[in-house]
């Protein structure tokens, strides 16, 4: 087992209850690496970025984030990633701008605010930046999303449904980030439907299957 | 420092929710002078029964006002998962938990400063000589409250039936402060007798050295899934 | 796998223990209804006091030992301790509950009423009200991991409250902040004799509870050993694809 291995899972089991949905996952992400994550509603897409991103405990095995498991190393490995809710994860009665100060004091980064006039600029919010989050549209959201993602200097994105509420242009810029991010050894696991955009930023894609992660062969629809 | 930083700033956005939430935060407010004139209604006309009343209903109003402000603060931070993405950042768990305490302990305390006139007028009880410590009641008695009441509204934030059982958890915990509170301030308004009051001040500050230690070192806990 | 009678069979050591409980509970009933003095002031009343106040004294051991149990949960997460604690925790409440209705049949000959607003009465009620909170959490949550830790949580945070609310209680009732912590409050000398019954009611009390505490975390051992199995046959009906790499 390499430990710079951005992701490692060793039998990873999660269950709500009763119910299993992760059943057993082993699997080896390199860094650097683009990963499409495909499934249908249920799968256990969310589950497993909740896991890696050290929300969820697993029910049994183990995950190791760039060689810190996310139960014993919590706070390690969240130094180390930045996320992407599926709603964009704002709070309706704070700015843009104050998401990004937010931001910075919980990771103890910089407080530079042209920097941050620059950054929303970049994802297109320039005129909303000092607008409360709750006039925002949901694709808006994503966009602030994506804002306090580059923020985060991370070397793991986690992703869940990028594309999803983005219209064709946020859509076009998620794909120039994610392309930019893999220039810089980025590491990023998406969890995603969009088939064509993601496998054609993909270096690989996944599949989770009733409880177990496959690799999809190039040709292959997921 | 950097750990404070991150406090402030917690604190700092759920403030900002309550200024800029106006209409909830006003509710609230008002449901406390509300509550006052609803037990002053229950009690009667009896002046002196009134007047022997008024801390403990000024200390139920905020109690009432307490859990819904508390568990308030939570439902902002469920919406659209800002909570959770909050959370994936690599701020102490500790840090969040203070930073909450705090926005929740100065609106409680904000609560108390405006319901104390009122419960005077609406009880006919005397402004006491030592009002510095029934400041200091107030300061005490909602910092215990709010630190009982930031934890479990964090612990049930997650479960089914959250709005029922937040005042089921909490209230036989903080049934000491409540004590203690009502009692230090009755025998300020009623008695001026200060070293009854600073006895029950003692158990508030125990009361609250100890929880604001324990939770603070088991919050963690309280928002892991 | 062992067959299910087997498995719920009660070990040798657990069922002497419990045979011994029998004459045990007739001789600490024997003390204190026929061989303990009669009181100067309470006459044959006191007698109710020996099964009372041990079942008091034995309650609250409980619901630390509850809070003992689930801070371990917490610290090694092993499912036994959890089992133990929840083991604890509803003994605690049964406890709780008999020291209520013993107050109650203390208080109605000795003061012609039902409830008083005597301290330790008034703290087993909210005892009563902190452990029903307890095993709410407990029964809103499905995932047996996330349930032993939030519930461990919160019977810490019980526990931690049971000295401020005997103090309140107490204060309350005097209405001034006094008298420093006497565990059974009673504070009068006892006779030698009343003194032995009152403790070895106390011991059978602690045994009884230790019996049933330990035969329900037995059951609760092997409910959570059928979970494990259940869930270890449906991870098992899907083969593992071996390693994906990336």
């Amino acid at each position: 087992m390499p430990d710079d291995a951005a992701i490692a899972l060793h039998g990873l089991v999660r269950g709500y209850g009763r119910r299993a949905v992760l059943k057993g996952l082993d699997l080896e992400v390199s860094q650097g690496k683009v990963v499409a994550l495909f499934g249908a509603n249920g799968a256990g897409k969310t589950t497993l970025l909740r896991l890696l991103a050290t929300r969820l405990r697993p029910s049994g095995g183990r995950a190791l984030v760039f060689g810190h498991d996310v139960v014993t190393s919590g706070h390690e490995v969240r130094r180390r990633i930045a996320t992407l809710a599926v709603f964009g994860g704002a709070y309706a009665t704070l700015t843009a701008r104050e998401h990004l100060r937010l931001d910075a004091a919980l990771r103890d980064t910089p407080n530079d605010d042209e920097a941050f006039t620059a950054l929303l600029g970049r994802v297109g919010l320039a005129d909303a930046a000092d607008a409360l989050v709750r006039t925002y549209s949901s694709g808006m959201r994503k966009r602030l999303g994506l804002a306090r993602l580059l923020a985060a200097d991370a070397d793991l994105w986690l992703l869940d449904e990028p594309h999803a509420a983005l219209d064709h242009d946020g859509q076009d810029l998620l794909d120039a980030l994610v392309a930019e991010a893999r220039g810089r050894a980025t590491t990023v696991l998406m969890a995603t439907h969009e088939r064509d955009r993601s496998r054609r930023l993909a270096d690989a894609s996944l599949v989770l299957d009733d409880g177990r992660l496959r690799l999809l062969d190039p040709g292959e629809s997921p | 420092m950097n750990d404070l930083l991150a406090v402030l700033w917690v604190a700092r956005k759920d403030l900002l929710h309550e200024t800029r939430s106006k209409a909830t935060t006003v509710a609230t407010l008002f449901f406390s002078a509300v509550t006052l004139v609803v037990l002053a209604f229950a009690i009667g006309q009896d002046e002196s029964l009134l007047r022997g009343a008024a801390t403990g209903a000024l200390w139920v109003a905020l109690a009432f006002a307490g859990v819904i402000s508390a568990a308030q603060s939570y439902q902002a931070d469920l919406e659209d998962g800002a909570f959770d993405h909050l959370l994936t950042t690599p701020v102490p768990r500790a840090a969040v938990y203070v930073g909450k305490l705090l926005a929740n302990w100065l609106f409680m305390l904000l609560l108390g400063l405006l319901m104390l006139p009122v419960t005077f007028v609406l009880y006919g009880a005397a402004w006491p000589t030592a009002w510095p410590w029934l400041l200091a009641t107030l300061a005490l008695g909602t910092l215990g409250f709010a630190l009982i009441a930031v934890f479990y509204a964090g612990l049930t934030a997650n479960l089914r039936a959250r709005e029922s059982l937040l005042p089921v958890l909490m209230f036989p915990i903080v049934v000491p402060i409540l004590l203690a509170s009502v009692r230090a301030s009755g025998a300020l308004v009623g008695s001026d007798d200060l070293a009854l009051a600073q006895g029950w001040l003692r158990l508030l500050v125990g009361f609250d050295l100890v929880y604001a230690v324990l939770c603070t070192a088991i919050y963690h806990f309280v928002v892991e899934e | 796998m062992m067959d299910a009678s087997e498995r719920l069979r009660r070990p040798a050591w657990l069922r002497a223990w419990g045979v011994a409980l029998v004459p045990l509970f007739l001789a600490a009933a024997y003390l204190g209804l026929v061989w303990s003095p009669q009181d100067v002031n309470q006459g044959n009343l006191i007698r109710i006091m020996y099964a009372h106040v041990s079942v008091a004294w034995i309650g609250f051991v409980a619901v630390g030992l509850t809070a003992l149990f689930g801070a371990l949960f917490l610290w090694r997460g092993k499912r036994r301790d959890d089992v133990l604690a929840v083991a604890s925790g509803e003994m605690a409440l049964l406890f709780s509950a008999l020291t209520i209705i013993g107050g109650m049949t203390y208080s109605r000959p000795t003061l012609n009423t039902f409830w008083t607003w005597d301290a330790k009465l008034t703290l087993t009620a909210l005892m009563v009200a902190l452990l029903v909170g307890y095993f709410i959490v407990r029964a809103l949550i499905d995932d047996p991991v996330r349930r032993g830790r939030v519930s461990a949580v919160v019977a810490i945070i019980v526990a931690a409250s049971l000295p401020f609310n005997y103090l309140a209680a107490e204060w309350f009732r005097t209405l001034h902040p006094s008298r420093a912590i006497a565990l059974d409050g009673s504070g009068v000398t006892m006779a030698p004799e009343m003194l032995f019954t009152l403790l070895f009611n106390t011991v059978v009390a602690g045994l009884v509870y230790a019996w049933f505490m330990v035969d329900r975390a037995r059951l609760g051992r092997i409910e959570a050993q059928l979970e494990a199995e259940r869930a270890e046959r449906e991870l098992g009906s899907v083969p593992s694809g071996g390693v994906v790499r990336v």
